[in-house]
Parts: C-alpha cells; structure tokens; sequence
C-alpha cells in the first residue's frame, strides 16, 4: 500500500500553489531594466555636456597617469595624488589610533581634568564641521605651532577628527568586556595595566577591528576635504589638472571610481572581517 | 576597601599630568603667538560683521556672519527636508520586492557613500546650475515675481539675486544627504518584525496598506532618533558647498578672513558660531528623546 502511495506521488503532477510569475517579474528583467537605467542616465550626461559645448578627450587622460619617457616611468599627477591620499591615509590611521586609545583611557580614568579635558575635546569635534576644523588647523595651527609641512597638518587634523570616533569604539569595545573578566583577572592577581594588556584588550580587540576599520575608509573619503589648503591628494590634483586641461567630466568620472576602488576594497575588508569575528565567537 | 580609599583622595597624579600638559600647551602656544610670531590679537572687527549700523534705517541690520548663519540654518533646514523625502523614497526601494527597485537604491546609496562629497558636489553642481537651473526656471521667476510674493521667498530662500546660487547647493547638499537617510529608514523597515508585515497579510491588507499603516508609522519611531543626530551632521556638512561658492557660514568667513587678513580670530569664531548651533540642536534633541522615550515606559 505505502509503495502504492509512493508510486501515486511520484507520478502525480506537482501541486501548483505559486503560479508561475510574468516574465515582466524575472530577476532577469529587473537587471536588464536596471542596466537600461544605468545607460539612459549616461546618456543624458552625455547629452547634457554636449549641449554645452563639451568637447570630450577622453584619449588626453591617460598621460597623467604615467609615462614613459626614454624607458623611463614617470607618474603622472593622478597617481602621485593617489599615493598622497594613501599616505594620508595610513600615517592619519596610525595617528588616530593613538588619539583614540589616549582620550578612551582619560575618558576611563578617575581623574576629573583627564575626564573633562576629554569631553571638550569630544564635544568640539563633535560640533563642528570638518572643513572649518580644517580651516583652524591650517590657518590657526599650522603658524602657531611653526608645523613647515601642510601635509602634515592635514595629517594631524583628520587624525584628531577620526580619533573622536576611534575613542568611542575603543571604549564600547572595552565596555563589552564582561565585568566578571576584571574581577577574575584581579582576583588572580593581575595589576590594572596587565588586566587590560592580557585579559581585557585580547577580547576587546576582536569587536573593535571592524569599525576601526571603517574608520580607515572614512580617513581616504575625508581626505579629499584637504584639497581646500594646499594638501596634493588625489581630489587637488584632480582639480589642478581640471585648471590646466578643463577636462571636468573626464576627469571626475576617472577619480571617482579611483576613490571607489579603494573604499570597496576596504569595505569588502571590513565585512570579511566582520563575518570571520562573528564566527569564531 | 581599595576603591574607597581612591574615591577619597580628590586629584590623582593624572590630574597633574593632564593639567600640566594643558598648560604647558597653552603657554607654549602663547609663547609663539606673542614672541615668535610678534601676532596682536584683535577680536574687534567681529562685532561688527555680526550686527552693523545701517545709517538709512538707523537701524542695526544683521551683517555678513549672521547672514551666513541664517543661510546655513536655512540650507540646512530644506535640505533635511527634501533628503529626508528623497531618502524615504530610496529607504523603502531598498527594501522592496523587485529587484529593480533594490538595484536602482543599492547603486546610488553605495556611490554616494563610498566616494567623497567633494567630487560629487563639484558634478552636481556643474550639472545643476547648468542644466536643471535653467529647467526650473528659478531666474525667470524671480524676475517675473511681484513684491509681495518675493517677500515672502526671501523669507524662505534668502535675497533673491542669490537665490538660484541657494537652490542649486541646497540640491546637491540633499542629494548628498539622501543617501544617508536611505541607510537610517532602510533600517527602521527592517527593524520592525517580520511577524507585523505577515499579521497585515493575513487580515488582507493591501501591500500599500501595510506599508502605509503598519510598517511606516513604526519605523517612524525607531527613526526619528537618528534622524536628528542626521541633522546636525547636515549643519556640518553644509560647510562643504562653501567649496561651490554658496554663500553660507564658511564661505563668507573665509572671505571675511582674506579681506580682513584676521585668520586666528575668523576661524575661530566661526568655529565657535558653529559649535553654538550644533551643540544646541544636541542638547535640545537628547532632551526630546528622554521626553518621548518617559512616555513610552
């Protein structure tokens, strides 16, 4: 009887409860609508600049990425300002790092003036917009504390921009710790400076990695902010050779997937990252 | 026993620390201001580009500072408004059932947020003040306008011969800003339960109808605290269309600073101006938000 049943099972035609979707429904037509999007807006880009006149170069472009000049090969103003922007990057991400661990352990302290000289420093960042912290950095700063190099005041300034949000990771990080780890680490005997180096800062570390990371992504968009002093990243560089050539479109359209690629790259990090802490918890 | 005994004791070594390091810093920085760079404060012409005497009117008349305040306050204001609409609509698309709808939001909100504002708001802008301008035919209106009815836009939008310089930041600032509020709203649908949207279903609510009485009216909730932490950052940004030659808060200060020749003051003042404004609208929205979350519990 059960072999019965199977045999009228299998051979039975399958119960229709969805029917089956319109072809204007596919995934399918979505993506080919989507693409068809993609180019009609390109379109009237293109449209658009060519009313006006747009002469398009695309075939000038290449050269201010690299040359070769008697075998020799010369970077051109676009890559020069990428290396810039990634050196901004890594030296404001190391930077950050520091102004982040230190105004954490102040805000952490017993100390009153460790407290309240963090929360001003919090509270100003905070409040105000990154391009007039930059204007005070470099008009202000730079002069008074006779810093030769604008890159390094751009440096300094994200660093203290970035290092406001670091703080605040760091020490939802460090508040994640159970309170029954600084207890057992104290009741084994560990002083305060071991607790955090070997029981408290191991766990921490782990939640922590992925925002600081995003921090890293932040630093390379926020960069291109400098291109209002004289920094020569990536954005200033392309806005000279716009003075230069006035190829704004070409030039745009290159830059910003330029930025693009390496804020992907980092991001596709970051959730990497994300997934694998995720797992080993 | 030990927490006690340090609770007692009032300053600990980190307060000398830190407060000898502030010091040290701050007469350093004295030292180079006055010996170094032999620079005489003068804070005396700030007053003045805040409030002038108008000798017309006999009147004190707002001057470039506070105008540029009142711009920024302005521009930010509408752009909240029409990036919140704009995000909304992009929020939702997120979370939509076709796929189109999820693309056309995933690519515009990943764009705008993984290449920085400068870039775009140099495209925009150029598009803006040279296509879509002259499409609103913002210029045209304003000529045409009776008295009265510019009166009124100007209490809006500012003196009308920079109204169209108004408008075209105001777009590229919202368009920028949409992107984000997408983020916050796509949160807010997807943090309601799932159950919610499967109980509309079964009482036989429309699609439309489940969006429109279940699921928004509790996103709403949930979005609105960030929502206004999303304001604030838009008073900041808005610094950055001074990159776009609208005439707000950081752009009248930088030229302020050149005609004057009085960086340290500018800056800092205007520094100040903004920390005012931000930190005001912070107190004032944390208060909000204790207020709305008491009557919750």
């Amino acid at each position: 009887m059960s072999a019965l049943n199977a045999i009228a099972d299998d051979t039975a035609p399958p119960l229709r409860i969805k029917r089956k979707s319109p072809w204007w429904k596919s995934t399918w037509f979505d993506v080919v609508q989507f693409v068809l999007l993609s180019g009609l807006l390109m379109w009237i880009t293109w449209r658009g600049a060519t009313s006006m006149e747009y002469r398009w170069q695309w075939y000038r472009l290449p050269r201010y990425f690299w040359r070769v000049i008697d075998g020799e090969l010369i970077w051109g103003p676009l890559i020069n300002g990428l290396f810039v922007t990634l050196e901004i990057a890594a030296w404001g991400m190391v930077l950050t790092l520091l102004i982040g661990l230190i105004t954490a352990i102040l805000r952490f302290s017993d100390s009153i003036a460790a407290r309240i000289l963090a929360r001003i420093y919090l509270e100003t960042i905070r409040n105000t917009p990154l391009l007039v912290q930059i204007s005070i950095f470099y008009f202000v700063l730079q002069p008074i504390l006779g810093i030769n190099n604008p890159l390094w005041t751009g440096i300094l300034c994200l660093a203290f921009y970035e290092g406001a949000f670091a703080s605040e990771i760091i020490r939802a990080g460090i508040n994640s710790v159970p309170k029954g780890q600084f207890e057992a680490s104290t009741s084994v005997g560990l002083g305060g400076v071991k607790t955090y180096i070997y029981v408290v800062l191991p766990q921490a570390v782990r939640l922590m990695l992925p925002p600081l990371t995003g921090i890293l992504v932040n630093l390379v968009k926020h960069s291109a902010i400098l291109s209002f002093v004289a920094v020569f990243e990536l954005t200033t560089e392309a806005r000279n050779l716009i003075g230069d050539t006035f190829m704004s479109f070409e030039v745009w359209f290159v830059v910003g997937p330029m930025y693009l690629v390496i804020t992907i790259t980092l991001s596709s990090f970051v959730s990497w990252l994300e997934r694998r802490v995720g797992r080993s918890r | 026993m030990a927490a006690m005994v340090r609770k007692k004791r009032r300053l600990h070594a980190l307060d000398f620390i830190v407060l000898a390091a502030v010091a040290g810093l701050v007469g350093y920085v004295a030292y180079r201001v006055d010996t170094v760079l032999i620079y005489k404060w003068d804070w005396s012409a700030i007053p003045s580009y805040l409030f002038r005497w108008d000798d017309e009117t006999a009147t004190l008349v707002p001057n470039l500072l506070i105008k540029g305040l009142v711009t920024t306050i302005r521009i930010s204001i509408w752009a909240m408004v029409v990036a919140s609409i704009m995000g909304v609509v992009l929020g939702m698309a997120r979370t939509s059932n076709r796929l189109f709808f999820r693309l056309v939001s995933w690519a515009y909100v990943g764009l705008i947020r993984n290449i920085p504002p400068v870039p775009f708001l140099f495209l925009f802008y150029f598009f803006i003040s040279s296509q879509i301008m002259p499409l609103l035919g913002i210029d045209a209106a304003i000529r045409n306008a009776s008295p009265e009815t510019l009166a009124i836009a100007e209490v809006f939008f500012g003196p009308a011969n920079l109204m169209s310089n108004f408008v075209s930041g105001l777009i590229s600032l919202s368009m920028l800003s949409a992107a984000y509020i997408a983020e916050i709203v796509r949160a807010g649908i997807q943090a309601v339960p799932a159950g919610q949207r499967e109980a509309g279903q079964t009482v036989g609510l429309s699609r439309f109808s489940i969006m429109r009485y279940i699921i928004l009216p509790q996103a709403i909730e949930r979005v609105v605290p960030p929502l206004a932490g999303q304001f604030i950052s838009l008073i900041k940004d808005s610094s950055l269309v001074a990159l776009i030659s609208i005439q707000e808060l950081t752009f009248l200060a930088m030229e302020i600073a050149i005609s004057e020749q009085r960086f340290f003051e500018v800056w800092i003042f205007t520094g100040f101006m903004y920390f005012v404004v931000c930190y005001a609208c912070a107190l004032a929205f944390g208060w909000l938000e204790q207020r709305m979350g008491a009557h919750r519990r």
